[in-house]
């Protein structure tokens, strides 16, 4: 460690070359304070950080669905609220399909993987009335959806599945929406 | 020449920023202490001109998980927040009971270094908030011991003839292992064992709770039943998933007209009813409300006991991987479980999912079983 000596020699030195490094108030107090702006700086970044990893996941996850179905409510037609949560099925599967083939997650991670993406296949089916399902009617679509939403809050695979690969999840989903 | 100021001009914002986190720190803990301070001089005060309260509400709201869901216009809520809401309402409304509400949050810190208190604690005498105070979970094993220990604290002296409820909300409670119930406590188990010791303790020198609210998922299983049943007279559970906006508790308030002629079991399928009406309007997933008389369901319990202990036994030998994966289903689509006394002492609200391939299902026997996995 440096000891008194080592700053008396510094400060002599820069003296001899003819310029005083002593600062005046203004410069030492401009530069405390950018070192508090800094201070201040990296613990909000911190915080920003923070956030969006604890808060994310499961709830980025429900946030799919939720905005699925206020598409749904927010358009007449049924032709395009069956669009929509045909897309919504499709993307995520896609997204599911590409977790699951990565090297990142863990085998009980995939075991939840498969079982959401059955339960989403299920769902796919109800819609478009395939596997034994008779198809959802027009006029049932919008309460489909919130069925959808609501399942999904509950679905206790989702719990399951870690964090890291519930929003490896949901970065693929809006590479591929993208 | 060196400034003799430039040192304290240097440290005078380091002082500041340092003085503000002081500051800052020192609010935090000292609005926990005028807390404590206000509660007694209230609790006090309370004591002295207080009538005697017929009515006392225990109320638990877990929210140390997730607790995120949305209506059907897209809107977020917390479970937690919106059933301590309720549960504040409750206390309000009603002019002649205790209430005691524990929310348990998830663990938080101050500036990422000082741990917050993840307890929150309110208790309202004959409508009034009488004390708020924060207070620490269970670090270790959760037996419900600061609870217990702040109940007693402010419970009325007089609990003779006290009609007395308990309501638990929060997501289901494990029958085995229970380990990451509590987020901000990933290798704690809790299971319903826990809860029953829990509920001793609030019980210890009365009786069993008139009433208990079990708002969570699958909580009306025969081993859920049976071992908090040894706590309380009436359980109200939902046998199947239970949408996050839980039990309606609107018809909590005013316990001195609904409860007046104190006929419990009335009371507890008027509750039941209209919790069942409340989620069945925006609900799209199956919607299943049970009352269970638990002095008459002991048969029951006893015929099915040791079938349901070997599945559950078969169950902690799977391995974590493969639990998900085993289905729910209900009691009565097993054979071992048809049984005469069944229906006794259940009375069951039940309505299917509007969708899927349970929707069909137009009945429930109130309770839920485990379909055992087929040994390969």
């Amino acid at each position: 460690m440096r000891g008194p000596e080592y700053f008396d020699a510094y400060h002599t030195t820069n003296k001899n070359h003819g310029y005083d490094i002593n600062p005046t108030s203004s410069q030492l107090n401009e530069g405390v304070t950018m070192t508090a702006r800094i201070a201040f700086g990296s613990i909000i970044m911190m915080f920003l950080l923070a956030l969006p990893a604890h808060a994310g996941g499961k709830e980025e996850f429900q946030k799919y669905f939720s905005d699925a179905a206020s598409k749904v409510r927010a358009t007449e037609s049924p032709a395009e609220k069956r669009a929509i949560l045909s897309e919504s099925f499709q993307t995520m599967s896609k997204a599911l399909d590409m977790v699951q083939g990565s090297p990142l997650i863990s085998k009980d991670d995939g075991i939840g993987v498969d079982r959401l993406k059955a339960t989403l296949q299920e769902k796919q089916d109800e819609l478009a009335g395939n596997n034994g399902y008779v198809r959802v009617p027009d006029e049932q679509l919008n309460a489909f959806s919130d069925y959808v939403v609501q399942d999904m809050e509950q679905a206790d695979q989702i719990i399951t599945i870690s964090l890291v690969t519930l929003l490896l999840i949901i970065i693929l989903i809006v590479l591929i929406v993208k | 020449m060196q400034d003799p100021h430039s040192r304290s001009v240097r440290g005078a914002p380091y002082s500041m920023l340092f003085a503000n986190l002081h500051c800052a720190a020192l609010t935090v803990l000292l609005s926990s202490c005028s807390a404590d301070l206000l509660v007694e001089r209230e609790a006090q005060r309370a004591e002295e001109d207080a009538p005697a309260v017929p009515y006392s509400i225990v109320c638990v709201i877990h929210g140390d998980g997730d607790y995120l869901y949305h209506d059907t216009r897209g809107n977020e809520y917390k479970a937690d927040v919106e059933a301590l809401a309720g549960a504040k309402r409750v206390a309000m409304r009603n002019s002649r009971a205790e209430v005691f509400i524990f929310h348990q949050k998830p663990r938080k810190h101050f500036l990422f270094f000082f741990p917050l208190q993840d307890g929150e604690f309110y208790y309202y005498r004959n409508g009034r908030l009488i004390a708020n105070e924060l207070y620490w979970r269970d670090q270790g094993q959760s037996h419900f011991d600061p609870e217990v220990g702040l109940y007693r604290r402010f419970r009325s002296d007089d609990q003779r003839e006290m009609v007395k409820m308990f309501l638990y909300c929060g997501h289901e409670i494990p029958e085995f292992d229970g380990a990451g119930y509590d987020a901000s406590y990933p290798d704690r188990p809790f299971t319903v064992h826990d809860l029953a010791d829990g509920l001793q303790g609030f019980t210890r020198h009365s009786a069993r709770f008139d009433l208990m609210v079990l708002s969570t998922c699958f909580g009306s299983t025969p081993y859920t039943i049976g071992t908090l049943g040894s706590s309380a007279r009436y359980i109200i559970a939902s046998p199947d998933n239970l949408h996050l906006s839980y039990f309606d508790l609107h018809s909590l308030g005013r316990l001195d007209i609904s409860l007046r002629d104190g006929d419990v079991q009335a009371f507890a399928k008027k509750f039941a009813r209209l919790a069942f009406d409340r989620l069945t309007r925006d609900i799209q997933t199956a919607v299943s409300v049970a009352v269970f008389d638990v002095d008459r369901v002991q048969g029951f319990l006893q015929s099915v006991h040791a079938v349901y202990d070997h599945t559950l036994t078969t169950l902690q030998g799977e391995t974590q991987a493969s639990l998900p994966t085993i289905e729910r289903c209900d009691c009565a689509d097993l054979p071992a479980y048809v049984l005469p006394a069944m229906n006794k002492g259940v009375d069951v609200f039940y309505r299917p999912a509007r969708f899927g391939r349970s929707k069909h299902k137009q009945n429930h026997s109130g309770w839920e079983c485990w379909r055992e996995p087929v040994l390969k």
